[in-house]
């Protein structure tokens, strides 16, 4: 048991300090729990959820398909043209728009589609793209805590439970929701200055031409209905007895025959390396499992809150919440997954909501809290504006604190 | 014919450009030389990389137009991205330069600058001999030659 510790708090240890590209370190791991035995072959590929790696891969799919169109790009400048360049109005445009979107797609994804765009409508207006970028990423892990698909510890609690897609609607988009508004209004009062836009240079946002950003508005019209469509299957998967990943790679297939993008760039949107790292993250937590260190950490926890299930879902919630600002909240909510099975009642679902609470809005905290946070920061410096880990703190515990603050509440209304 | 008969008459001597280069300065050397691009090398007189005209729009236009997938609907005039980007004007080349490790030795053969215009997104090849740059080869009096020759036979 101690073997398989030492090897995942290595992992972890190495991940934190992203000197080696995280993938790399979770195979290694995912290797020497193997040649060590500390997990035999057969355990290890069983430990794999291949439903939440087909989920991964069959939105990773639709995403690469549906952007080939422009649609993103579109959405992003007509949300903010709508406010006509006014500050608070493209605030809430754009933080509207990427709530939505991360809700329906993923935070990493939507922050990819969006951050540039913001980067352009930011340089219109003459006014420095930080602080929307920061708001993006905030709003994104928020809007992404509203849904099974909108953010990945969501996908792995799904994968390991089997909760539908509507549970965690009914269950997450209500504190979501409520956290957004709060989260957006406190970001807007704390940068509003940096967001003044002289009232010539607004007009300018009306100069772009948001249509021409369709670039091919026949492959849109074949892809629309299909994206729309496998978003609404999600809504009721459960009651057609199919599982998420199903859902996403039948979408991905039929997206796959009507446009024209061949197999092989398609294919190539898969970002391949967060699927391994998925992997290789399976293959070690199923070594700490297999060795019984998950059971004394449940145990551990049961003897410290001594069986309280208030105590319980709430360090549940704000440990999660600490540590995914710390720690990439991927391989926490991994680790945590079976912990939260053996401590749990039969049917208690409560404290699924507390991890998925704590572990997406967490991942605000600090710039590597989530890799939503992390491509975007890579964006901005490659956009020659990077923006620092100290500054991103300044603002990412507050908000962390208020959205945690919010959910301690919901909580409590709801599940206490 | 040679293995190098078609590439090596084709080396242009060049000027080389210092990594703390200043922009500005860069762009002049460029028109002078009437070269796509120019080495850039350290103090040292090592190869550092590539300046030339890519290097030149990247420098010249917002770092987040790469990151755009397509860029068709932005009407800004060019006018108005120098106004803007005037500030690159100082700095150094070692900023925007193309790292990318492309040169041939002394002794290239013409398939190895084949390959090299092939394998990379350049368009000049550096020709470098024990360590120091001694001209360039480009793409397009490469291409000139090879076209000559392919209508020729």
């Amino acid at each position: 048991m101690v073997l398989a510790i030492v090897i995942f708090a290595a992992a972890l240890v190495v991940i934190a300090t992203d000197k080696v590209h995280r993938t790399k370190v979770a195979l290694v791991g995912a290797i020497l729990v193997l040649v060590t035995q500390t997990i035999e072959q057969e355990q290890a590929i069983e430990a794999i959820d291949f439903n939440t790696i087909g989920l991964l891969a069959g939105m990773m799919l639709i995403v690469k398909l549906t952007e080939e169109t422009g649609v993103y790009a579109y959405l992003g400048i007509r949300a903010a043209q709508i406010s006509r360049g006014r500050p608070l109005a493209v605030v809430l445009a754009l933080a509207v728009a990427t709530a939505v979107l991360s809700a329906f797609l993923d935070n990493l994804t939507t922050i990819l589609l969006m951050v540039p765009i913001t980067f352009l409508l930011a340089d219109t207006l003459d006014i420095d793209p930080i602080p929307l970028v920061i708001i993006e990423i905030i709003a994104s892990n928020v809007g992404g805590t509203a849904t099974l698909i909108g953010d990945p510890p969501n996908i792995l609690i799904a994968g390991a439970t089997g909760l539908s897609f509507m549970d965690f609607v009914a269950n997450l988009a209500p504190v979501a929701a409520v956290t957004f508004v709060a989260t957006t209004a406190v970001l807007y009062l704390f940068y509003r200055k940096r967001l003044q836009i002289a009232p010539d240079v607004r007009e300018r946002l009306m100069e772009i031409d948001a249509r021409r950003s369709i670039e091919d508005p026949a492959e849109l019209r074949r892809a629309m209905p299909v994206l729309i469509g496998t978003i609404l299957l999600f809504f009721v998967h459960k009651q057609l007895h199919v599982e998420p990943a199903t859902v996403a790679l039948a979408g991905a297939t039929v997206l796959l025959l009507l446009t024209k993008t061949s197999v092989e760039k398609a294919l190539a949107g898969i970002e391949w390396s967060t699927l391994f790292f998925f992997i290789a993250l399976f293959v070690m937590v199923g070594a700490l499992e297999e060795q019984g260190a998950i059971g004394k950490v449940a145990d551990g926890i049961a003897s410290v809150t001594d069986g309280n299930r208030t105590a319980e879902l709430l360090g549940i919630a704000w440990t999660s919440a600490f540590a995914s600002g710390i720690v990439d909240n991927i391989p926490f909510t991994a680790t945590m997954i079976p912990v939260v099975e053996e401590l749990r009642g039969p049917g208690d679902d409560a404290y699924w909501w507390c991890l998925a609470l704590g572990a997406c809005f967490g991942g605000n905290a600090t710039i590597i809290g989530a890799a939503a946070n992390v491509a975007a920061a890579g964006m901005a410096a490659r956009a020659g504006q990077p923006i620092s880990f100290w500054a991103f703190l300044r603002i990412g515990v507050p908000i962390t604190i208020l959205s945690m603050v919010i959910a301690t509440g919901y909580i409590a209304l709801r599940y206490l | 014919m040679s293995p190098r008969e078609l590439g090596a008459p084709l080396v242009r001597e060049a000027p080389l450009l210092r990594d703390d280069t200043p922009v500005e300065e860069a762009v002049r050397a460029l028109l002078d030389a009437d070269l796509p691009a120019l080495p850039v090398v350290n103090g040292a007189g090592k190869l550092l990389g590539l300046f030339g005209e890519r290097e030149f729009i990247e420098a010249l236009f917002p770092g987040y137009l790469k990151e755009l997938g397509y860029a068709g609907f932005v009407p800004r005039s060019i006018e108005s991205v120098i106004e803007k980007r005037q500030t690159c004007r100082l700095e150094p080349v070692s900023k925007h330069l193309n790292r990318e490790h492309v040169e041939v030795d002394a002794e290239f053969s013409d398939v190895g600058l084949a390959e090299a215009f092939i394998h990379h997104r350049v368009l000049v090849v550096p020709v470098v001999d024990r360590g120091r740059v001694v001209g360039v080869v480009s793409r397009s009096d490469f291409f000139a030659a090879m076209g000559e020759l392919f209508l020729d036979r």
